[in-house]
């Protein structure tokens, strides 16, 4: 009369805690996880192909649709992978504003992992009071560029334009306040103990499966591997700049917001470096009007929000468009480790796991 | 020592205050006239309010035209060539009594268009630039291709949308 | 008090009905509204201040007089009032979709089952201990007869309300399980183990003050712990405890953050009234804002004092002849149950969502043995007092 049945359930692609189109199909025995697979694919673009059609120059924009909340560190991994490409040396004002906005960038994405990893466990006035702060970002970068989210910010060779009158102001204004709005969040969320129960302990990843199945960022300096492309491999104007890898080793969620809120904090400190220590100079460097490559081949990590971003470039004779491009993006990386995150713990940990790993299905199906 | 941190909730009672001081800050100061002094809250009323775009801001494609009313585009293509959607196209042409090349046609599909300033980036002759437009909503398709003619859908005007304010001051 | 004819006991008894179901018809919109508003201050945004709809006709002229109350200092705060009026039309009209593979008699009969539970615990509930105002003589069937503060005057007045409380539950396992899809059936599962395990310290914390005040009639009992007649002062320690337990499981039972597991948006879509459309889906929100209306009047009225000013009994320290603040008032309860609401908002803004097993650990690890301890302590403060 009474049987045992394992019901399966589909987690998204329209669902209100899966960010963007991810679609998780999960097994439940009661509220327990027996198996959990991720279906990818709901945003594909085909953009590593469009920009094998694309010149050097127009690629960029389509890097600003991968991982649209950190639009200037994928800006930032195309021009200086093409950069490495040609041999352009870009000058060192422009290194210094490029590292600076990618910061911000940096703040801002991590803002918005924060804002809507606590929204998933059911902390809603932390979203509000993250976005703030970030909504005082994107301004920065319309100042810069023109646009908030898809900011097509840098040019090969540096930048289109120096900095905007008024902007080293205002992103002083913004560091004089920033410091004071994380100890906010830590207020509501750090010592919370609603908070500490749903993420102390919760889908761990310790250092050898993190390295096994090639996670990066912050999920992987969680489990104590201080590995920083911005240390490890440094490009812009990091190599000048003085900070530290923050690093935990319980491998938690819970030691994955420490992490980015320590993280938060250093961004907050090289901001200030690039704004006292920005050199005078040109930012553009001397460019021919078309780039006709030789044949050559480039990859060129940085860096972003989510982990190790890298562009993957094959130039072929006499060609102003990449022969093959290829993308290796962090968020898409990470999310394989999701199954082993979550398999055998209850339903709400999945909505805890997805949050902690900040995945942006524009960066997963490009 | 632990038991009793459970029994007493500090940490809640601290998130409570923070939630608690916001509440205040914005209740005591939720009319218009206060707002201005001291930003307590941060929704911008935005039909009511314009918004404050920056000066870089990158809108709409518009053909420029010089002092005489003649259009700057010289038909050299530059824009045509570097857009990454292909959204404009151009045709060449003469006038009478103009010694640069003249566009008889300067069609810009707006759907397709990622606004990423490229296009006036390449011009050399700055005819063209992005203006300050967003609204840019429409009701059918038509409503997207802009050309040099056309009711309201032309290059010189503003969109035909976008007229939502009910504010009079 | 003259005697009342049947006609006239049956006609005042309607009255009172309608009376109370008045109150709660205004006050649960209006407390969907505050929730707008209160939580938008929280989180530094004005809340609702505008109806959607165009610019012409009424949903115009609405926003444009919510517009130009923004200049005036009081009335800025109540920008986006007709939102509400609007909450109710959408209800109303919204297409009511049973979905194919439904159970129907059973997906209709749940929200029934949930807001009569709700409506019916109000006719246990006193609002006032006495007469509120009395019938002028020209009336034809009422003329001089009282109007009291609340409907019925039942002696073991605590219990029924226990009882039909936990009928609530029924409609939403129910719904759950009609609706024949999985996240409901999910979150009613939680529901139905969430609201069994919290009965238990629900109803233990409530015994304290009944073994303190020794009444289980709603008003005798609330006056008894407010006045503190024979209740020596020391209860109030184990009346505040109980208090906080109180609130605690009254989360719990309403399923508000942060136990709101049944319908936790972010895990279950919207839990058990995922598939409930319009006014079907209506009634079960209706029943959950009502039931935060009953907790609210259960705390007011047994641990914040009720009808007087001071809670947990220490009314005693002002004298029955001071004029306003020594008598029982309407005032003071209600003003008891709009801070407890309040609490309700505020809470639900900033606190994260508890993970089932451990909303089961909070539930019998911690709140069952408190309550057991503290109905211990005012057992002995009772015996040696």
């Amino acid at each position: 009369m009474f049987k045992n049945e394992e019901m399966e359930i589909n987690l998204g692609p329209q669902h209100p805690s899966t960010h963007g189109v991810l679609r998780v199909k999960l097994r439940l025995d009661g509220e327990t996880v027996t198996k959990c697979t991720p279906v990818i694919g709901y945003l594909h673009r085909g953009v590593e192909k469009i920009c094998e059609n694309k010149t050097f120059f127009q690629g960029q924009v389509w890097t600003d649709r991968m991982d649209y909340v950190a639009s200037i560190s994928n800006n930032l991994g195309w021009a200086e992978g093409v950069e490495k490409l040609f041999g352009i040396e870009t000058p060192r004002r422009a290194r210094y504003i490029r590292t600076m906005l990618t910061e911000q960038n940096r703040l801002a994405s991590h803002l918005l992992w924060l804002a809507t990893h606590a929204l998933d466990i059911g902390a809603m006035t932390v979203f509000l009071y993250a976005f703030r702060e970030r909504e005082y970002l994107l301004d920065l970068f319309e100042a810069f560029c023109g646009a908030r989210l898809t900011t097509t910010a840098f040019r090969i060779g540096g930048l289109r334009e120096d900095l905007p009158p008024g902007f080293i102001k205002n992103a002083q204004a913004f560091q004089d306040r920033f410091l004071a709005c994380i100890d906010e969040y830590e207020e509501l969320l750090t010592e919370n103990r609603i908070w500490k129960k749903r993420t102390v302990g919760v889908a761990k990843l310790n250092a050898e499966d993190c390295i096994a199945l090639g996670v990066t960022g912050p999920v992987l300096r969680a489990a104590g591997v201080p590995y920083d492309i911005r240390k490890a491999f440094p490009s812009a104007a990091y190599a000048e700049m003085d900070f530290e890898i923050p690093t935990r080793t319980e491998a938690d969620t819970y030691a994955r917001y420490l992490v980015r809120l320590a993280e938060m904090r250093q961004s907050h400190r090289i901001i200030q470096q690039c704004i006292d220590g920005l050199p005078e100079g040109p930012v553009m460097a001397k460019i021919p009007k078309i780039l006709k490559s030789e044949v050559n081949e480039v990859y060129h990590p940085i860096e972003a929000p989510k982990g190790e971003l890298g562009y993957y470039f094959v130039a072929e004779k006499g060609g102003t468009m990449p022969y093959r491009m290829h993308v290796r993006a962090p968020s898409f990386v990470n999310l394989q480790a999701l199954p082993k995150m979550t398999e055998g713990r209850l339903l709400a940990d999945v909505i805890a796991a997805i949050g902690t790993l900040d995945v942006v299905l524009g960066e997963i199906d490009r | 020592m632990s038991f009793l941190r459970t029994l007493i909730p500090f940490d809640i009672i601290g998130g409570l205050t923070v939630t608690g001081r916001y509440f205040g800050k914005v209740f005591f100061s939720a009319n218009r006239k206060k707002i201005r002094a001291n930003l307590a809250h941060f929704t911008q009323e935005y039909p009511e309010v314009p918004v404050k775009l920056q000066p870089r801001f990158r809108g709409r494609l518009t053909l420029l035209k010089d002092e005489q009313g003649e259009i700057k585009c010289v038909c050299c293509l530059a824009c045509e060539k570097i857009c990454p959607t292909q959204v404009i196209t151009i045709e060449k042409g003469k006038k009478e009594g103009r010694k640069m090349p003249f566009p008889v046609r300067y069609d810009f599909e707006m759907e397709r268009c990622i606004f990423c300033e490229f296009c006036v980036e390449s011009c050399g002759f700055d005819s063209i630039i992005l203006n300050h437009q967003f609204e840019l909503a429409g009701y059918n398709r038509e409503d997207f291709s802009l050309g040099m003619d056309g009711l309201g859908h032309n290059m010189f005007e503003p969109s035909p949308v976008g007229r939502h304010s009910v504010a009079e001051d | 008090m003259p005697t009342m004819t049947l006609t006239q006991t049956l006609v005042m008894g309607l009255l009172q009905c309608v009376a109370v179901l008045i109150l709660i018809f205004v006050m649960v919109p209006l407390l969907t509204f505050a929730e707008r508003k209160v939580i938008g201050y929280i989180q530094v945004r004005l809340g609702a201040t505008r109806t959607a709809g165009g610019l012409v006709g009424i949903t115009g002229a609405l926003n444009r007089g919510m517009w130009a109350m923004g200049k005036l200092p009081v009335l800025s705060i109540l920008r986006g009032l007709p939102v509400f009026i609007a909450d109710i039309l959408k209800l109303i009209l919204k297409e009511d979709i049973i979905p194919a593979k439904a159970e129907r008699s059973v997906f209709t009969l749940a929200p029934i089952i949930s807001v009569m539970a709700a409506f019916g615990v109000f006719s246990a509930i006193a609002f006032f201990p006495g007469v509120l105002f009395t019938f002028p003589a020209k009336f034809p069937i009422v003329g001089g007869l009282p109007f009291m503060g609340f409907i019925s005057d039942v002696n073991v007045g605590v219990l029924y309300i226990l009882g039909l409380s936990s009928v609530g539950v029924y409609g939403i396992v129910l719904g759950a399980w009609a609706s024949n899809s999985k996240y409901p059936l999910l979150g009613g599962l939680r529901s139905a183990a969430q609201i069994i395990s919290y009965e238990v310290p629900l109803t233990l914390s409530l015994l304290t003050p009944v073994v303190l005040a020794g009444s289980l009639n709603f008003k005798d009992l609330s006056i008894r712990l407010s006045t503190g007649a024979d209740m020596h002062w020391l209860g109030a320690i184990p009346l505040f405890v109980g208090f906080l337990v109180y609130t605690t499981c009254g989360f719990a039972e309403t399923n508000r953050t942060p136990f709101d597991l049944p319908e936790a948006e972010t895990e279950l879509v919207a839990g058990f009234h995922t598939e409930y459309s319009g006014m079907k889906f209506g009634f079960f929100y209706l029943a959950e804002y009502t039931n935060m209306i009953v907790v609210s009047c259960f705390a007011s009225a047994f641990f914040l004092g009720g009808y007087y000013l001071l809670p947990f009994g220490l009314q005693r320290l002002i004298p029955a002849s001071v004029p306003f603040l020594g008598q029982p008032s309407i005032l003071f309860f209600f003003l008891k149950v709009f801070a407890i609401l309040f609490l309700f908002l505020w809470v639900r803004a900033t606190l994260p969502r508890y993970r089932y097993d451990q909303l089961m650990d909070v539930g019998w690890k911690w709140l069952i043995p408190l309550t057991l301890v503290n109905l211990f302590v005012a057992g002995l403060i009772r015996y040696a007092f």
